[in-house]
């Protein structure tokens, strides 16, 4: 913004304060909108004018139009009342007078500043005359009436409450009777005499945008007075509606910006009409004003009179423009009301009908608003966020502390508007881009400047706002922060953190009901979508559904792949989709309906489907929150939760950490598994001695074996599995509910009560027999020590059930296994299909080398490769196998034009379809345990591998025992001492990274340790060499370094940088 | 007995050419994921005699790297007692799946005749040839000899 920089005149007097030009930039783009909008602008600021005109008058001594104040022939109105005369005159087209110099419009009194007069107010106008952007902006104001008055009469903001028109209405009746009375042309310039803090001529600023305020800034600076950037920040950042029009993106911007949804509410124009439509929050006023109030009364010094200035003209501007706003709105209606007397009442009732539209259309602002679930969600906000961050930087590293104070209390005042606007049904486009605005000045790190003050004050009054956003506008936050704001979510969720962490140490005792850590926790969740939409997707591949045949998935890939469609592959995608349906009910039952999470249907992402999301997801675990939850009383929130929604009420106001899984730690989540699982013990137990009971009473009917109160095995020690096996499949097939009793194991012929150690006994020895790979069921990959399905096995579905049963037993009563799954069979356990990148952990060679593949850029790709559709790999007994990805894949050569789709076939044939049979059944047999759980609620799939296996500790003092020695070292060796005991003193992190580097694998072998047999050799006299290894026969080369802490030094540079460098 | 169709190609490719040092190639009757081969060193103290080493390929291939194994015994600090060999381009952290086998064979060629101390797998030799450089070429030399398969005629 730069209009020739006329600097005449007028030197500010430092005494001046307050109050500024109301015209900015933002006029500048509303010239340019598209002319539905300029018609409504147009019809907006007519009205404007007859308002004016019957409040202030035209300015003219002799003005003879009945209509204008001037003219003294004006009865004496309330404004509503005016506002409503002014909209008549509008439907009649009345007569309207010529704007004089003494213009009466109070939103183009800087330009009509010229005229002479003694008011402190005036002259402070004055003052901002030589401001290049205000000038220039101001003359557009009063050439085309239309673009500038369309920045201050849209979106109401205001208020027709009681209270304020209590405060506002004397002074402006007082106002018009003057006008009235006098009717003389300095009426319209000069503040009303009967209140001395009155001045209605002069607007608040309406909008602020960088430019504006970094040059109302420099003459601060210049001036050394920051009264003015104070006047702007406080009015702008303490009003939704005028921060909504701040800090929008320049148009030339805007415009490369794609239009953010191709439905109807997508243009500009839409969206203007949605601001059009927006209810009046006038609650949010009625709070500000308290707010003011209260200051108004603790402080009565010139500073605070003059903002109370500014305020009653806020309030009298808005009150005008909730009048003229009304009558935009809905003309019709109104113009039939006009002849009631009480526009006050009418307005209530409009807002009140409106807002039970509201609720009926969802969430939405309005009719015209298409519900959230009918579009895809946008991430696109008008923000600038550039000049957003330079004004961040400017005001947080300014020499004047108080502009960063000031920007605090308004946000602050802001936060609390927005919070209780739910109640009103306020647009929540503008809330939503108020919030953008302030969560970005709390958290934009890159400037190096990020002021505490404001964050600690801010934030968690900014969360109670977010948090009370309807979904669909929360889950727009999300897309906003992920699109405009990725870099800083990690700050984002650090604060978030923070704010709870201090939370929970201030208020040990109610933590849960804490309505401070229960906001941040809801707004946490929005960064936690936020951050997964930042990251990399990996939809739709790994949400096809389980049972999906290779074949199909061929055709669906390829076709999208080359995006042809013929008929008969549309067809198939067909069958897909329908497919993917029946699946996903299948799926989805046992997620209870009150625990699914609307906020992840909206967005229609969920943390399974990035692997690896820019914020480490343990980042989002609150450990002070964890500790101090009591996960009992948690869990009976979610019990009461769950009744109330089986029941149809949800009144009461509980709130289930359970529903947040992500920011507990998973201890915490293992201890809500254990209560519901003993719960469920419990409940079941119950019933059966009841039953029991019921029985006895009746008859001593000796052929109905009573119901067992527990899940009991009666197991020989040299026939473990069978008897396991035998003894579950009993109980699968006649009443698998008994699944979910307590279980109790016994050895036949020996004593001993399960009190819990038996039965880990029994889940230890069963699992080192079903895994033992004699035992045919799984294999061993030799690359990762991981356990497979058996492609071939020789036993049958059956076993697998059960094994799944094993599985999900060993949750459901807390047993940790000592089971080496690879992290896809977690995936696919909670229905997600394996895809490539699960190869990464399945066998780290095929997916580096299948990657290297696709990264292959050269068009003698088929030379090189010389690949087909056919692959081959070998089975349990070491025999070469091959199967064709499509059919006749062998005539099939892979090159750049499928390789992805060869890619995905691969993995999709090893990690699903070669073991669709095995796989499925296992599934089955873990769902009929678990299916009643909150499992999926509360654990990802990482998680759930923990949750298995345990945290994996590594038995370092096996390995040591198992170690040899060459090359002149042996177990007496100084460095070698000096080695383990270096080891052992090191946390289990560099104890997997030693592991990694010296075997290529984390994972621990069957067996233990010490089946590694690492061997540790010497690799010369001390040197600065790192040590080295050999991966392929796990072998450590360690040079014989000097001294102890040379070699702890050099040590654990190697295992820590180890990545692709120092390995042979 | 079927094999990748890569495979076979790699195979005969070797077998048409006229590389000297690695000659006598075949691969198994019934494994064709099972090659042999001779090596023929041109460098000191191995250029005494030729050495017989297997290729064995997994299934996966070539998407998983082959392994190479000596079956005649070599004095050399980066093959070990066993035959086994560390050879970097075959190492998972390096195999590209667009490496071929001929590139493979020139490395192991290369390594034999220019032994990488830095990287031992057998430590001693390896400290015995960058110290006493003298003393390991005659070690090796001896070895050799008794060792060795003999060197084709041409």
């Amino acid at each position: 913004m730069s209009g020739g920089g006329d600097d005449q005149e007028q030197k500010a007097p430092p005494s001046a304060s307050t109050s500024s030009s109301s015209a900015f930039v933002a006029e500048g783009v509303a010239e340019q909108r598209a002319t539905p909008e300029m018609k409504r602008s147009a019809v907006r600021s007519l009205i404007h004018r007859y308002f004016h005109q019957l409040q202030t008058g035209c300015g003219n001594a002799h003005c003879t139009n009945a209509n204008c104040a001037s003219s003294g022939k004006v009865a004496q109105m309330t404004p509503n009342e005016v506002a409503a005369r002014a909209l008549q005159l509008f439907s009649q087209d009345a007569q309207l007078c010529e704007i004089s110099t003494q213009s009466s419009s109070a939103t183009s009194t800087s330009s009509s500043s010229s005229e002479p007069t003694n008011s402190p107010q005036q002259q402070d106008v004055d003052m901002l005359s030589p401001n290049d952007s205000s000038n220039s902006s101001s003359s557009s104001s009063s050439k085309s009436t239309t673009s500038s008055r369309s920045s201050t009469t849209t979106i109401t903001s205001a208020s027709s409450n009681s209270i304020q028109s209590q405060r506002a209405l004397p002074q402006l009746t007082a106002a018009s009777t003057t006008a009235g009375a006098v009717g003389a042309a300095v009426s319209a310039a000069q503040p009303s005499s009967s209140s001395s803090t009155e001045t209605p001529t002069l607007a608040p600023v309406e909008s602020l945008d960088a430019q504006v305020l970094e040059t109302l800034y420099k003459k601060g600076l210049d001036a050394d007075n920051y009264d003015r950037v104070h006047q702007a920040i406080s009015d702008t950042f303490s009003s939704i509606e005028r921060l909504s029009k701040s800090f929008i993106k320049p148009i030339e911007e805007q415009k490369q910006v794609p239009p953010p949804i191709p439905a109807e509410s997508a243009t500009s124009a839409s969206k203007e009409l949605q601001k059009l439509l927006a209810k009046s929050p006038v609650a949010l006023n009625k709070e500000q004003l308290r707010t003011l109030e209260g200051e108004h009364d603790k402080d009565e010094d010139s500073t605070q009179q003059q903002e109370e200035q500014v305020q009653e003209q806020e309030q009298q501007l808005e009150q005008t423009e909730i009048n003229t706003e009304t009558t935009t709105e809905e003309p019709q209606r109104t113009e039939d009301n006009l002849d009631e007397d009480e526009p006050m009442l009418k307005q209530d009732d409009e807002t009140s009908t409106e807002g039970e539209e509201d609720a009926q259309a969802g969430a939405g602002a309005g009719q015209q608003q298409p519900k959230p679930s009918e579009t895809a969600i946008s991430g696109d906000t008008q923000v600038d966020f550039e000049g957003l961050r330079r004004v961040q930087r400017l005001l947080f590293s300014a020499p004047c502390r108080s502009l960063a104070e000031e920007l605090t209390i308004s946000v602050m005042k802001l936060a609390d508007c927005m919070r209780y606007m739910r109640h009103y049904a306020p647009d929540w486009e503008q809330v939503l881009h108020c919030l953008v605005i302030c969560f970005d000045m709390a958290t934009n790190t890159k400037n190096g400047v990020t002021d505490m003050e404001y964050l600690d004050r801010v934030l968690p009054k900014l969360c109670h706002a977010a948090a009370v956003l309807p979904v669909g506008s929360q889950a727009r936050l999300a897309r906003i922060w992920a699109t405009h704001c990725a870099d800083q979510l990690k700050a984002l969720v650090s604060a978030c953190q923070q704010q709870i962490t201090l939370q929970v140490l201030l208020d040990e005792e109610a933590v849960r009901e804490n309505e401070h850590i229960i906001s941040v926790t809801k707004v946490l969740k929005i960064v936690f979508y936020a951050n997964i939409l930042a990251s990399e997707l990996e939809i739709p591949s790994c949400r096809l559904p389980l049972e999906l045949d290779e074949l199909e998935l061929a055709v669906g890939q390829e076709q999208s792949a080359a995006g042809v469609s013929s008929s008969s592959s549309l067809a198939a995608m067909a069958a897909i989709e329908d497919d993917f349906f029946i699946y996903s009910s299948h799926v989805t039952p046992h997620m209870p309906k009150f625990a699914e999470d609307q906020l992840e249907k909206a967005l229609q992402v969920s943390c399974i489907d990035c692997r690896n999301p820019l914020v480490p997801l343990e980042e989002f675990y609150n450990d002070a929150l964890s500790d101090g939850i009591q996960m009992h009383q948690d869990y009976l929130s979610y019990k009461t939760l769950a009744m109330e929604s089986e029941l149809g009420t949800t009144h009461s106001n509980y709130f289930s950490f359970m529903l947040y899984a992500f920011i507990l730690t998973p201890a915490t989540k293992v201890d809500a598994l254990y209560y519901d699982s003993r719960m469920r013990m419990y409940s079941e137990r119950y019933s059966s001695l009841y039953s029991i009971f019921h029985n006895l009473n009746h008859d001593g009917d000796q052929d109905v074996a009573p119901p067992r109160p527990d899940l009991k095995l009666n197991v020989r020690r040299d026939q473990l599995i069978n008897d396991a096996l035998v003894g579950l499949e009993l109980v699968a097939m006649s009443n698998p509910k008994d699944l979910k009793k307590q279980l109790v194991v016994e050895f036949v012929g020996e004593q001993g009560i399960d009190e819990g150690g038996v039965s880990k006994e029994f889940f230890q020895l069963i699992v080192e027999e079903i895994f033992n790979p004699a035992f045919g069921m799984f294999v061993q990959q030799e690359e990762t020590n991981n356990m497979w399905f058996n492609a071939t096995p020789f036993e049958n579905g059956a076993q697998f059930t059960l094994i799944g049963i094993i599985i999900g037993l060993a949750i459901y009563n807390n047993v940790i296994l000592a089971v080496n799954f690879p992290m896809v069979v977690y995936r696919k356990l909670m229905g997600y299909r394996g895809t490539f990148y699960d190869l990464s952990d399945w066998s780290p060679m095929l997916y580096k080398s299948l990657k290297s593949m696709l990264d292959y850029q050269g068009q003698d790709m088929e030379e090189v490769f010389d690949q087909t559709f056919r692959i081959s790999y070998s089975n349990v007994f070491g025999e070469m196998v091959e199967h064709d990805l499509v059919p006749n894949g062998k005539d099939l050569t892979v090159g750049q034009h499928n390789k992805k789709l060869f890619v995905n076939l691969y993995a999709d044939f090893l990690l699903n379809t070669n073991i669709k049979q095995q796989f499925n059944s296992f599934r089955k047999g873990f769902e009929m345990v678990t299916d009643e759980s909150p499992l999926k609620l509360l654990f990802r799939p990482e998680e759930i591998e923990m949750l298995v296996c345990g945290s994996q500790e590594f038995d370092f003092v096996e390995l040591e025992q198992s170690t040899e020695y060459e090359g002149g070292y042996t177990k007496e060796t100084q460095i070698v001492q000096d080695f383990w005991s270096i080891v052992h003193g090191m946390p289990n992190e560099s104890k997997r990274k030693l592991l990694e580097f010296t075997t290529g694998s984390a994972r621990v072998p069957v067996g233990g340790l010490k089946c590694l047999r690492l061997l540790i050799t010497r690799h010369g006299p001390d040197s600065d060499r790192l040590p080295t290894s050999h991966t392929c026969f796990n072998v450590l080369l360690l040079p014989e370094y000097s001294s102890k802490e040379k070699l702890e030094e050099r040590l654990l540079k190697a295992i820590n940088y180890s990545k692709g460098f120092g390995m042979l | 007995m079927t094999a990748p169709r890569r495979l076979r190609k790699e195979l005969s490719d070797l077998q048409d050419s006229t590389i000297k040092s690695f000659r006598d190639i075949k691969a198994d009757d019934d494994n064709l994921l099972r090659w042999t081969g001779l090596i023929v060193p041109d460098n000191p103290p191995y250029n005494k005699g030729a050495f017989r080493i297997e290729i064995n390929f997994p299934a996966e291939y070539p998407f998983k790297p082959p392994k190479i194994n000596f079956k005649t015994k070599i004095y050399h600090p980066n093959i070990d007692e066993k035959g086994q060999v560390c050879l970097p381009i075959i190492s998972t952290e390096n195999w590209k799946p667009a490496t071929r086998t001929d590139q493979v064979v020139q490395a192991l060629i290369a390594l034999i005749n220019d032994p990488e101390p830095e990287h031992p797998l057998r430590a001693e030799l390896a400290e015995e040839f960058l110290k006493d450089k003298k003393k390991f070429m005659k070690n090796a030399e001896d070895y050799t000899r008794k060792h060795c398969e003999k060197r084709p005629a041409d």
